[in-house]
């Protein structure tokens, strides 16, 4: 949590943003049947399906207020004018680019690339184990360098990966080979195993760490993943290349 | 003759479930499992449970809740390891525990203190399962007088208690986290009219927002996020000696620990407060009861006895709501609730006509969880505290599949993750800027009750709300309510502190 001042300042805007959500939301409601007739029922304002939207969207904009109101009387108008000059100082460009923004950046982006990108159209455990490797080996080598320069190579790997599932080059593909995405990602794996590995062949300690990495990131998903799949038969998001692999050796 | 004839329920549920070997198994599976949870710093019995309700899908009822409370307790108790070991918390419900335990381990009493805290720890969920067994058919009985007006104030007051209590900032911030809850919970086609509500078109949202994976993700990715992002480490452990309890210590104790339970169980019956906040608050009386209030914080047994004890009879408090009223006592107690409504058990008053059983069911598996953390606690504590080891960037990553697979395999709907992360991130960042998140889930669950009672209510009274101010119940509610509101007005506070100096001088 941030310290009192900084919050005090947050909450302007925060109380801003939700009083404008309580607004939208009353919007939407008054939209929705108050009287008249809704699927064959008679509508009266005590059992419209607005008055509930209603009721919350009012308290949100009066508490987002009454949360605006506290901040300013605290920090006045005046920490809004500071929060906008420092918005524009070099010290924020500084904040973007130091370590810990750095890692929050880079987490999203694995977390987000994860569930939107790979789990709906690469093989469940090819991604799994894609994630492991990227997540693990970009905050457990410990190394801000190692981390930039970990986390550059993954934005272009996902470039490649954006390019062939907005484009038609992913349908055309499939039609010449089997499984290119999955394919795509194997290479993935390696190339960024590889590259990583680069990094820690001369130290030992961060050798250590990349083997620990590397035998986390292909065990956790095998493990979890045939857990679930064969023991708890729960089909797994996406089924490609390495189940059809296992289906076969399980099915035997 | 009643009474004696629920005793003879109990011990034939008792002996039903332990009699089976795959029952013990997985009690005692679940309850290492989940004292590792809560040995972890970073991961908590909510999200203990909320991974294992993915597993106990295919479960029968009477397993996964075998599994869910095993879970539960053992995560509530694991917590301490990490308190007393490295001086950070497993869990919030530990915060207190390392006041007086990292002292004692630092005396090289750190087995002493964890074999204390086992001991009375399991003491605390016993005494919070009496409760269980005892009120909760009078509170059923009560419930079942509650109308509509009653459910839908009894929700309203759970959210607004939950965020008064559990906001770490500005109580209004508590409020708003709840409400924006209640907004989540519109979401869908409303459950009178079939309206659709904030649905935008999207199919997946016609039904509403699933809850466990909004729990998953408001209770899981914020933790992911927070601890990758500010480097957490885990220091160096302390090492452990003998861990069995004195018997003699334990017996000192008895009062200390009776009063401990008690407080556990009546802040865990309040909705929507957790084991942290019973943790501080018998800590808390334990002090300023104490003969020697100076000896806490440098490592005072009893400290340590009254944090435990209470968080781990919070689990049993938690369940009096949870299991009459439809109401979660506690964040676990709100997955739990996630996770009865999946195997179509609907708590509230009717759970005793429903299912006349299940309320012995519970009070019996938290006996058998509360024995099985002891016995597991006992042998294991040497081995358990290995997994502090563990780096921190190597165990989240898996967590955060686990989320993924957790979310998506509850319903196989790719849509639960694409809920399940935004949540998650929102949570993150409202986390950042002090919104407690426990009321927004609490807001998720209780809404559709709330919405739906509101409109009912309503609809027999035509509209009008004079009910409210002539039913003693809901006006007590109601008055409550207004008071909670009220006191946090500041020209509220100053007119009250007035009173209480007028009266006080008067007196004198």
């Amino acid at each position: 949590m941030m310290d009192k001042d900084r919050l005090r300042k947050a909450d302007i805007f925060s109380g801003i943003t939700f009083s404008v959500l309580g607004l939208y939301i009353i919007s939407q409601a008054v939209k929705m049947p108050m009287k008249g007739s809704w699927g064959g029922v008679h509508n009266v304002w005590y059992v419209s399906p607005a008055l509930f939207p209603l009721l919350v969207g009012a308290l949100i904009t009066l508490t987002g207020g009454l949360l605006v109101r506290t901040a300013m009387k605290e920090v006045g108008f005046e920490a809004v004018k500071q929060v906008g000059r420092y918005l524009l100082s070099p010290a924020f460009s500084t904040f973007l680019k130091q370590e810990s923004t750095i890692r929050f950046y880079a987490v999203i982006t694995v977390l987000v690339s994860f569930v939107f990108g790979f789990v709906p159209r690469v093989d469940f455990f090819l991604s799994a184990i894609a994630f492991l490797l990227v997540f693990i080996l970009l905050f457990y080598l410990e190394d801000a360098r190692i981390l930039m320069k970990l986390f550059r190579f993954y934005a272009c790997q996902l470039l490649i990966f954006l390019v062939l599932f907005l484009t038609p080059l992913h349908t055309l593909l499939t039609g010449i080979i089997p499984y290119p995405a999955d394919i795509l990602m194997l290479g993935f794996i390696l190339s960024f195993a590889l590259y990583a590995h680069g990094f820690c062949k001369k130290n030992d300690l961060l050798k250590k760490k990349y083997m620990t990495g590397l035998i986390v990131a292909v065990i956790a998903p095998l493990f979890i993943g045939i857990c679930f799949k064969y023991l708890l038969l729960v089909p797994m998001p996406f089924e490609g290349m390495v189940i059809a692999v296992l289906d076969y050796l399980w099915y035997l | 003759m009643i009474l004696l004839e629920r005793i003879g329920s109990f011990f034939t549920i008792l002996l039903g479930l332990a009699s089976e070997p795959l029952n013990l198994a997985i009690l005692f599976g679940s309850v290492v499992m989940g004292i590792l949870f809560g040995a972890m710093p970073g991961l908590t019995s909510t999200l203990g449970v909320a991974l294992l309700t993915a597993l106990t899908y295919g479960m029968d009822t009477s397993l996964a809740m075998i599994c869910l409370l095993a879970i539960y307790v053992g995560g509530t108790y694991g917590g301490s390891y990490a308190a007393i070991l490295i001086n950070i918390p497993g869990t919030a419900a530990a915060a207190a525990t390392a006041m007086d335990g990292y002292p004692l381990a630092c005396k090289g009493e750190g087995g002493r203190a964890i074999g204390l805290t086992t001991t009375a720890s399991a003491i605390g969920t016993i005494i919070s399962m009496l409760f269980v067994v005892s009120i909760s058919p009078l509170i059923s009985r009560f419930a079942l007088q509650f109308t509509s007006f009653e459910f839908f104030l009894l929700a309203f007051f759970g959210i607004l208690i939950s965020g008064t209590l559990t906001s770490p900032d500005l109580v209004i911030k508590g409020w708003i986290a709840g409400l924006l809850g209640l907004f989540l919970a519109c979401i869908g086609r409303d459950l009178l009219q079939f309206y659709p509500r904030f649905t935008y078109g999207i199919p997946d949202l016609e039904s509403g927002i699933e809850v466990v994976p909004v729990l998953i993700g408001a209770f899981g990715i914020p933790q992911i996020i927070g601890v990758i992002k500010d480097r957490f480490q885990i220091g160096k452990t302390q090492k452990l000696q003998r861990i069995l309890p004195e018997i003699g210590t334990v017996l000192k104790n008895i009062p200390a620990i009776i009063r401990s339970a008690l407080t556990g169980v009546g802040i865990g019956a309040v909705p929507g407060i957790g084991e942290d906040i019973a943790g501080w608050v018998s800590y808390g009386t334990a002090k300023n009861t104490s003969k020697h209030p100076e000896t806490f914080g440098k490592g005072e047994i009893q400290g340590v006895i009254a944090s435990e004890t209470a968080n781990n009879a919070c689990v049993g408090g938690a369940m009096i709501p949870l299991l009459n009223l439809g109401i979660p006592g506690s964040p676990p107690a709100a997955m739990l609730l996630g996770a009865l409504m999946l195997h179509g058990v609907t708590p509230g008053p009717m759970i005793t006509f429903e299912h006349p059983n299940f309320i012995l069911e519970v009070a019996a598996i938290l006996l058998l969880a509360s024995m099985a953390m002891w016995v597991a606690g006992m042998l294991l504590a040497k081995q358990v505290v290995k997994v502090l080891r563990i780096p921190t960037q190597v165990f989240m990553p898996v967590i955060a599949m686990l989320c993924v697979i957790g979310s998506y395999s509850l319903g196989l709907n790719i849509f639960n993750l694409y809920l399940m992360l935004p949540v998650g991130i929102i949570c993150y960042f409202l986390t950042t800027m002090g919104y407690p998140i426990a009321p927004l889930v609490i807001g998720v669950i209780l809404g559709p009750m709330a919405d739906e009672n509101l409109r009912r209510a309503l609809m027999v009274s035509e509209g009008s709300f004079l009910p409210v101010f002539q039913r003693p119940v809901s006006l007590i509610l109601f008055l409550i309510i207004v008071w909670t509101i009220a006191s946090q007005l500041p020209w509220f506070k100053r007119k009250l502190s007035a009173i209480k100096k007028a009266v006080f001088k008067q007196s004198l």
